[in-house]
């Protein structure tokens, strides 16, 4: 008898964290034992409404509660929004590939990301601080739009005490008591002193920065095959079966969703 | 080697019967101009040869929309109460079905396998038939196929006369034709000549249709797409489509679906809908965002899939030369012209 991969797993909702006005954070706790690597995706079902994916924000090592972080963009994500603690919903998953961190060992390493790419960023960040000290530098170069937009700001300007971490921040407007940059990600970058030719570099936020991000990486000297990019596509089955998230000769869901440009670099539509 | 028979029409019409006690057997039949599959029930006037029927046999595995789970329960929501046998699948209807097992079959192991495909793939019979005739969309010979099965069968009838001769592939079909032995006589030189006519008429008026519409064979469509994918054809074409999806629902190789959840006061279900590749929003993300926001980007992609991606991931060209997407599209689209333009443009 195959398993019917299809099937959602209840799952509770223990907690809805407001983070931003248009982003929330659902704490829940599934009703069978599941996983994750960090990269990885779940399909979070809400009954009767649909089906969408999402990258657990929480961190991989704890095994019984997971946390996906929304922002309200559509149907879905508005039922999502909705969600009080005892609610149930479903999960499928985990789906994809997730990044392959053991090849980062000994490695100079950048993350840089962006907008709602926090929530993924922030699951893999805490599996980086598992395995600290076995990474020669980790950089972190993190923007957002405004500081009320800024997802769990007050969670990542904490990181800014870490010995082991190399942090700086911006946003693209500042306010009145915002202390720090003002602007893109992209004008953050010079401090980063690593070997380009050997740094691995991972990029997760909205498809604008993805783009220009991407090509800034290049100009800065990084190799195509070092450059891991989460890939934003519309996934239903989770299983490479359905069609939508098609890649060149990939299925985001299955070959992603995480990708080295070298492998999707020469296949049309990549970054829309 | 399994041996070939011959099969007189009126045991052809018990042996149908006899199947049925162990199969839902589906048998092609023709109304009006068309010819469709229906349930068999005896006394039924059985459309063997001709051509192929106006629906995809892919419906025979995954419903154009099914339930695929219920609540949070374990189990697929349906098994079916007998395993089903398609009678008359033409060479390129089981072409067809190897572009879907290789989707949802799970190849041995080497992909996922989709449960549901899975259980109703597992226990069916296939009978297929030669074509004796041809449509004028016929182009199955520029893909590599013969107006006759000559793989990924369980048994084959050849129409002959008076009946047909039967040759089975598969140790399924040779034990059902064992266990029926009384239906199948043993076949005569006469027959075999029959059949050798019968196919060469056939192939001689598909390979007129290629003559005819100057249709490039498969030999030729090596990085068509690569060579062609800024070309204007695209946008050409597009101006006349309506993005009904009919191209897409009808083709015996698209795969594609949507699942999509529903609920009532009690329970929810969870449906898969055969979905187009041709619809504005079927690569859509939240927020808006959409790598082909315009149709001809859309048409594109549907000859990307079937004439880049397949070839490049399984070796074949997802397209059977059934001609179903000609016949269907409203704006008489004909993917025949569209290889053609394809394979001669000077890029």
């Amino acid at each position: 008898m195959y398993k019917n991969l299809y099937r959602p797993i209840k799952a509770e909702v223990l907690d809805v964290i407001t983070e931003t006005p248009s982003i929330k954070t659902i704490r829940f706790r599934p009703q069978e034992p599941m996983s994750f690597k960090t990269g990885q995706f779940f399909e979070i079902t809400v009954p009767g409404v649909g089906e969408a994916p999402f990258t657990p924000s929480s961190r991989p090592s704890i095994r019984d509660v997971f946390e996906v972080s929304v922002m309200r963009v559509g149907k879905l994500t508005r039922a999502v929004h909705e969600l009080k603690p005892g609610d149930v919903i479903g999960v499928r998953g985990p789906m994809g590939n997730g990044y392959p961190l053991d090849s980062f060992r000994g490695k100079e390493l950048l993350v840089m990301g962006g907008g709602c790419g926090f929530a993924p960023l922030r699951s893999l960040m805490y599996s980086l601080f598992d395995m600290s000290g076995q990474f020669k530098q980790l950089y972190f170069r993190g923007g957002c739009k405004n500081p009320s937009e800024f997802l769990y700001r007050r969670e990542i300007e904490s990181w800014g005490e870490r010995k082991d971490l190399n942090m700086q921040l911006t946003v693209d407007k500042g306010d009145e008591n915002w202390k720090g940059n003002v602007g893109l990600v992209l004008n953050i970058l010079d401090s980063v002193k690593i070997d380009f030719k050997t740094g691995i570099v991972i990029v997760c936020g909205p498809p604008v920065m993805m783009k220009f991000g991407t090509k800034k990486l290049l100009e800065m000297g990084f190799q195509e095959e070092n450059i891991y990019l989460s890939m934003e596509k519309n996934m239903s089955c989770g299983i490479g079966k359905c069609g939508h998230c098609r890649i060149g000769t990939y299925y985001a869901c299955k070959d992603g969703p995480v990708f080295t440009y070298s492998k999707i670099k020469n296949f049309p539509e990549i970054w829309d | 080697m399994n041996r070939t028979f011959y099969l007189s029409n009126s045991d052809f019409d018990q042996f149908l019967v006899v199947l049925s006690s162990g199969y839902q057997v589906y048998v092609p039949v023709q109304k009006d101009k068309q010819r469709f599959y229906k349930k068999f029930t005896p006394g039924e006037q059985v459309s063997v040869g001709e051509v192929r029927t106006f629906e995809p046999l892919k419906a025979f595995f995954t419903r154009a929309r099914e339930v695929v789970a219920h609540n949070f329960d374990g189990n697929p929501p349906h098994s079916r109460q007998k395993p089903i046998a398609i009678i008359g699948a033409k060479a390129c209807d089981l072409k067809g079905f190897k572009i879907q097992d290789y989707v949802f079959s799970g190849r041995n192991g080497k992909d996922t396998a989709d449960p549901l495909y899975v259980s109703n793939r597992r226990n069916n019979l296939i009978i297929s038939s030669d074509c004796t005739s041809c449509l004028e969309t016929c182009f199955c010979m520029a893909l590599g196929l013969m107006p006759y099965p000559q793989e990924a069968f369980d048994i084959n009838l050849s129409p002959l006369e008076k009946g047909f001769l039967v040759e089975s592939l598969s140790p399924k079909g040779q034990s059902i034709i064992e266990k029926n032995l009384r239906f199948f006589k043993e076949a005569l030189e006469e027959h075999f000549n029959q059949r050798k006519s019968m196919r060469a008429k056939t192939a001689a008026q598909v390979m007129e249709n290629l003559k005819v519409n100057d249709i490039p064979d498969q030999g030729h469509f090596e990085g068509i797409i690569e060579k062609n994918f800024e070309s204007e054809i695209w946008k050409e074409e597009a101006k006349r489509c309506v993005e009904c999806g009919c191209c897409t629902i009808i083709c015996p190789t698209c795969h594609c679906f949507l699942l999509y959840d529903q609920k009532n006061e009690t329970s929810m279900s969870r449906l898969r809908i055969w979905d187009s590749c041709m619809i504005k929003d079927y690569a859509q993300v939240a927020g808006g965002g959409n790598p082909r926001p315009k149709l001809w980007m859309r048409l594109r992609n549907r000859f990307e899939k079937k004439f880049d991606f397949f070839p490049k991931v399984a070796k074949v060209y997802a397209c059977t030369g059934c001609g179903r997407c000609i016949t269907g599209c409203p704006a008489k689209i004909d993917i025949r012209s569209v290889l053609r333009k394809l394979v001669n443009s000077h890029v």
